[in-house]
């Protein structure tokens, strides 16, 4: 198993809820080591990848490894090997939390009170209180104990920082880069593409429960576009520009420009291109057949 | 070394049930053993408002066996026992059971701890295994708490009752717990949420298909569905045995409802 290169592989995995799309056709590759982001809105088929991962739901046609072991026999192995923060974080609402963590590690078999200890401290985890008094905040935090208490060799987080404050979101990325630097695979969904850039190495676009695009995030994120605010003829604008700026200074010839700036796009205008050119692409296809 | 880690995952399993539903076995429990336990103890201040019920319900015919009436006297405290208390026992242990098992593998999926269980390397078949012992445990002691309660009202009353009779009632009782908590456990595997309240109806549902059957000799068959009809004290008492076919037809549907339940949760999706 360690000398498995891929953490990740899933090869055409369809997941239908009866007649509603789950995920079609799904690839995906994360190797050993990573820090991978898996993008995309709401009910693109994120948590239903990571699900069927964990062997929470079963996937009808396709096929889906960790480390080598296929996900729908070796289930309890891979499980040992895993640490996974779900988007909702909820627990048995009349129990401690450190009850809750005591539990977590007592069915992994295994003592983790010191790791415990350590990340509590980190995450300023008050372990006394039941779990019906914690904030969602609160119980992410319990959550991240339980995923990592055990170091596992994979993270795999389901929109982690949701719920988090900045601080914390920060304290939880360090930790990640902790784990990560002595090698834990760390797999994440997200719609927060600023974290995406600042921490993941590569990233998959999801959409409609297709993988439309992936790649490192460097060139995920790097574009010719640019942003151009100007006033013409007395106008405000504001546009995405493609193209060379030759042309378009070119076209300015015979207008009055009192101002223009032109910067980067944001992050998301980056990647809702990308939404858009896989639409525009399905239109096309559409009206040549 | 391995298979002792695997064991002492499924006693964690185990204990963080029992101590999940301790509330609920606690409350029933006390509830249902100290109204027994209270009726016990009024017989003798109850007794003249007894005979003249006796004597009433004796006009009433069909009513009257469907209440044990016919075979044990309410002039006597082992008469009384065995029709009034043993069918608040064995509606009360019912309804216990039927809550227990209604909710334990759906409360998982309502309160949305399946993505902190499941996500255990612990496989679905000893979660399911384990809460089921956890039930039958909670059955258990439901009975024998209460059972120490009736025998402790019996030693206040100066009264004896015959230990054999009582203790296949009991034992009966306990199977028809079982059952009806089984069969709700299979229903718990079905849906995402709490059915208590489908439970506690399949609970009543079986107690009445009992009365019934005993007053219309034409639906007389609903027998081999009902627990209630070899878990009824008022028979047990008079003929000094257990219906041996129904209690083995209840402990088939006992083993099918669990297995059926294991099946479909090992398929389910979370």
């Amino acid at each position: 198993m360690k000398t498995e290169k891929m953490a990740i592989e899933i090869n055409n995995m369809t997941k239908n809820y009866g007649k509603h799309r789950g995920v079609k056709d799904l690839n995906l590759h994360v190797e050993r080591g990573d820090i991978y982001g898996f993008l995309g809105p709401n009910g693109a088929g994120k948590s239903t990848t990571i699900r069927s991962l964990l062997g929470l739901l079963r996937f009808q046609k396709g096929s889906a490894s960790i480390f080598g072991m296929d996900v729908r026999c070796r289930q309890k192995e891979i499980l040992k090997e895993i640490g996974y923060m779900p988007s909702e974080a909820m627990f048995y609402p009349s129990m401690r939390v450190k009850e809750v963590i005591r539990l977590a590690a007592d069915l992994r078999g295994q003592d983790c009170r010191r790791e415990a200890d350590r990340l509590c401290e980190r995450l300023a985890v008050d372990t006394d209180k039941k779990i019906e008094e914690l904030s969602l905040g609160n119980r992410k935090k319990v959550s991240i104990v339980c995923a990592m208490q055990h170091k596992p060799q994979l993270f795999i987080f389901d929109e982690p920082t949701s719920g988090l404050d900045p601080l914390m979101q920060a304290e939880f990325f360090k930790l990640v880069l902790e784990y990560n630097r002595q090698g834990t695979t760390c797999f994440l969904s997200s719609h927060v593409l600023t974290e995406i850039k600042r921490y993941c190495r590569h990233a998959a676009i999801i959409k409609e429960g297709e993988v439309i695009r992936t790649d490192t995030v460097e060139n995920l994120t790097r574009t010719n576009s640019r942003r151009i605010h100007m006033i013409r003829d007395g106008r405000e604008e504001s546009f995405l520009y493609q193209g060379s700026l030759n042309e378009l200074f070119a076209g300015f010839a015979g207008h009055d420009i009192a101002d223009i700036t032109i910067e980067e796009p944001a992050l998301d205008e980056i990647f809702m291109h990308y939404y858009d050119e896989e639409d525009r692409q399905s239109e096309e296809s559409a009206d040549m057949q | 070394m391995t298979n002792r880690k695997q064991i002492k995952k499924h006693i964690t399993l185990y204990r963080h049930e029992m101590k999940r539903n301790i509330k609920t076995i606690s409350v029933w429990t006390l509830s249902v053993g100290l109204l027994c336990l209270g009726c016990i103890l009024l017989y003798t201040s109850l007794e003249d408002s007894i005979q003249e019920m006796a004597a009433s319900f004796s006009d009433l015919g069909a009513v009257s066996a469907a209440l044990g009436m016919d075979k044990m006297s309410l002039t006597t405290l082992s008469g009384y026992y065995a029709t009034e208390i043993a069918m608040m026992h064995g509606l009360g242990g019912a309804m216990f059971a039927a809550i227990l098992g209604s909710g334990l593998l759906s409360k998982e999926e309502s309160g949305h701890t399946t993505d902190f269980l499941y996500v255990m390397p612990v496989g679905r078949r000893y979660i399911v295994w384990s809460k089921y012992l956890a039930l039958v445990s909670h059955i258990v002691i439901f009975n024998l708490v209460c059972t120490g309660f009736y025998l402790f009202g019996f030693a206040v009353m100066g009264e004896g009752i015959s230990g054999t009779e009582m203790l296949l009632f009991h034992f009966a009782s306990m199977l028809m717990q079982i059952e009806i908590g089984s069969v709700c456990f299979l229903l718990s595997a079905c849906v995402k949420k709490n059915l208590i309240g489908a439970g506690i109806g399949i609970a009543i549902l079986l107690f009445g298909m009992d009365m019934m059957c005993r007053i219309v000799p034409a639906i007389e068959n609903l027998k081999y569905i009902t627990p209630f009809y070899y878990a009824n004290a008022a028979d047990i008492f008079s003929n000094g045995t257990i219906d041996a076919v129904m209690a083995f037809t209840g402990a088939a549907l006992t083993l099918v409802s669990v297995l059926a339940a294991w099946g479909i949760y090992e398929r389910k999706d979370f």
